[in-house]
């Protein structure tokens, strides 16, 4: 009886070593399977400032909060708009782009991407006249010359349209990128970043009015992530999303730390500019349909509008099916009504 | 007869290598891009860029005749600039001790960071694109154009200087026939800089040139119409080259550089 007893204490105390070198073997594999982050690539469609799908990665890194979703985040900037095509080549894996220019590279040459958040609820283009100009309204244009970046944005079309102006009476042309050709009155309109250089030509000295197409019932939207369609479901992205949007709701609640976080990854930047650029955006991405749904949201039927707008005004070269512009799947698995899951 | 054939066979020596050459190396890349399915928005096939090229041949004719407009304008007056200032220069220590470190900044100065002002100064017009194209071409004809003009004959010029001859008569006689070799050589380098320095200016502003077909292509990553403009441009750079070393050729029979071994 007692060797049986004798056999079956060796056994159990057997048993409890095995158990518990089991469970540690299962602990250690547990431990270096979250030690094991998931690498991303970040590009920010241009360089360092306060751009806020920007900064929400600067803060989201900064605060830890890729680490606390298990990624490890390579941020990286692009001056030379290649950030699309070094996302498809594979050499980032998320980047942004405003939504017409999703829309744009979807219809030609058929670029497929995918925005799964919204940061600017409204576009981020406007445009800017001097205030000694004296412009009433955009009827007031005629006659006088118009600035644009790379092309008539669809935009300036739908306000001369809304507002019955003559095109014909307006002198178009391309001036890039440097606003002082509306100070130095080699335009008297020019298309602008509502986030920049209104304040950029206001530190110059000069008083200036911004028309917002917003104001005159022209659809836009802003900035969205983009990442290839074939990877929109990889927990990767929605792991991303959960990290950046919790950084954009500590970035509209502690708006200096943030610049201070913008200025690590800007330090040649000025800061009230990054401030204004921040607030500027801040102040757009959120609306109603932020309010229901949670920062970074985005609906259907808002895109439907801008690829309408779009298509209206001749600026899409072909037709296509819009759904797969854009999901909301990802910012679902993100928010649970407007709030993080 | 036999004169043609020989003609023919001279002229086929120049042409049929680097047709051969480019041909392979079109040839390379078509097959590359075609087995490794390199999307047409990162590297479109030769095939593709050429399909686009004439189908809108006058699309590319048209903005490419403004951007050699410039061009040549631009190589007019810096080459202009730049021998004026190489014949004071010459005849003078002071004003080229003076003046060359100015030639050297303008030199040494990014174009892309002078042409946005350009555009403040001058507006949207050719005149901006010009002045770059004139700023690039400058310092080649410059400092060439000085060192021709002072490395002449010693003999020739003791020669003339014993008949009394005048400064105007040594600098048309000796001095501008013996620099022509070194202007050559500058203007073969400031041709296709003529052509970079359009195109730079096209850039920044205004809707006409090859260079604004670049950049508003680039922006809408319409790689085929990009790759189109950029074989214009080649082509251009290519043509004013051969041009300058056919030119060569008729001016300098007399000069050892026009003997091709």
């Amino acid at each position: 009886m007692n060797a049986f007893r004798a056999v079956g204490n060796c056994n159990k105390a057997k048993l409890v070593i095995i158990t518990f070198f089991s469970l540690i073997a299962l602990l250690a594999c547990g431990v270096m399977e979250t030690s094991e982050p998931n690498n991303v690539t970040f590009m920010a469609g241009y360089k360092p400032q306060a751009n806020l799908p920007f900064v929400a990665t600067y803060v989201a890194q900064e605060k830890g909060y890729f680490k606390e979703h298990n990624l490890e985040v390579e941020i990286l900037h692009t001056t030379s708009g290649d950030n699309i095509q070094l996302l498809m080549s594979g050499d980032v894996d998320i980047t942004t782009s405003d939504a017409t220019s999703v829309l744009k590279r979807r219809s030609d040459p058929g670029i497929p991407i995918t925005a799964f958040a919204l940061f600017g609820q409204k576009g981020q283009q406007g445009f800017l006249s001097l205030k000694s100009s004296d412009f009433n309204s955009p009827k007031d244009w005629e006659g006088k010359t118009f600035g644009y970046k790379f092309s008539q944005p669809p935009e300036y079309l739908a306000i001369l349209e809304n507002e019955k102006v003559d095109r014909t009476k307006i002198q178009e042309v391309r001036v890039g990128f440097d606003p002082r050709v509306l100070t130095e009155g080699q335009v008297d309109i020019l298309a602008i970043f509502k986030s920049n250089e209104p304040d950029t030509v206001r530190n110059l000295g000069f008083e200036v009015d911004l028309w917002d197409p917003a104001d005159f019932d022209v659809p836009t939207l802003g900035l969205t992530y983009v990442t290839r369609e074939t990877d929109i479901e990889s927990e990767v992205v929605e792991q991303f999303l959960k990290a950046t949007m919790k950084a954009l709701e500590f970035t509209i609640e502690n708006r200096d730390e943030a610049i201070d976080i913008v200025m690590k990854y800007a330090p040649e930047e000025d800061r009230d500019h990054q401030k204004f650029m921040l607030n500027t955006e801040i102040d757009d991405a959120q609306s109603a349909i932020t309010d229901m749904n949670g920062l970074g949201s985005m609906t259907s039927n808002q895109w439907e509008s801008l690829y309408g707008h779009l298509i209206r005004y001749g600026a899409l070269p072909k037709e296509f099916d819009i759904k797969s512009a854009f999901t909301i799947d990802v910012l679902d698995q993100v928010y649970k009504g407007n709030k993080l899951r | 007869m036999q004169k043609y054939f020989v003609g023919f066979m001279k002229l086929s020596s120049y042409t049929i290598p680097p047709t051969l050459a480019l041909f392979l190396l079109l040839s390379i890349w078509e097959i590359w891009v075609r087995a490794a399915n390199v999307p047409i928005y990162i590297f479109p096939a030769p095939s593709i860029i050429f399909t686009r090229l004439f189908q809108d041949m006058g699309f590319f004719l048209s903005h490419g005749m403004t951007t050699l407009t410039e061009a040549l304008l631009g190589f007019i007056l810096g080459a202009t600039i730049a021998m004026t200032g190489a014949t004071f220069m010459a005849h003078s220590r002071l004003l080229e001790r003076s003046l060359l470190p100015i030639a050297v900044m303008i030199k040494v100065t990014p174009i892309v960071a002078i042409a946005p002002i350009f555009v403040i100064w001058f507006g949207f017009g050719s005149f901006p694109k010009i002045l770059i194209a004139s700023l690039i071409t400058f310092f080649p004809v410059l400092v060439n154009g000085m060192s021709g003009l002072r490395n002449v004959d010693p003999v020739v010029l003791d020669l003339l200087n014993s008949l009394n001859a005048s400064r105007r008569e040594i600098y048309f006689k000796l001095r501008l026939p013996s620099s022509m070799p070194y202007l050559f050589a500058a203007f073969k380098i400031s041709i296709p800089l003529s052509v970079i320095g359009a195109v730079v200016g096209e850039w920044f502003s205004g809707d006409r040139g090859l260079g604004s077909v670049i950049i508003v292509s680039h922006a809408n990553l319409d790689m085929p119409t990009l790759f189109s403009a950029i074989f214009v441009l080649a082509g251009i750079g290519v043509a004013l080259t051969i041009i300058v070393f056919y030119l060569e050729k008729k001016v300098l029979r007399w000069h050892d550089s026009s003997v091709i071994t």
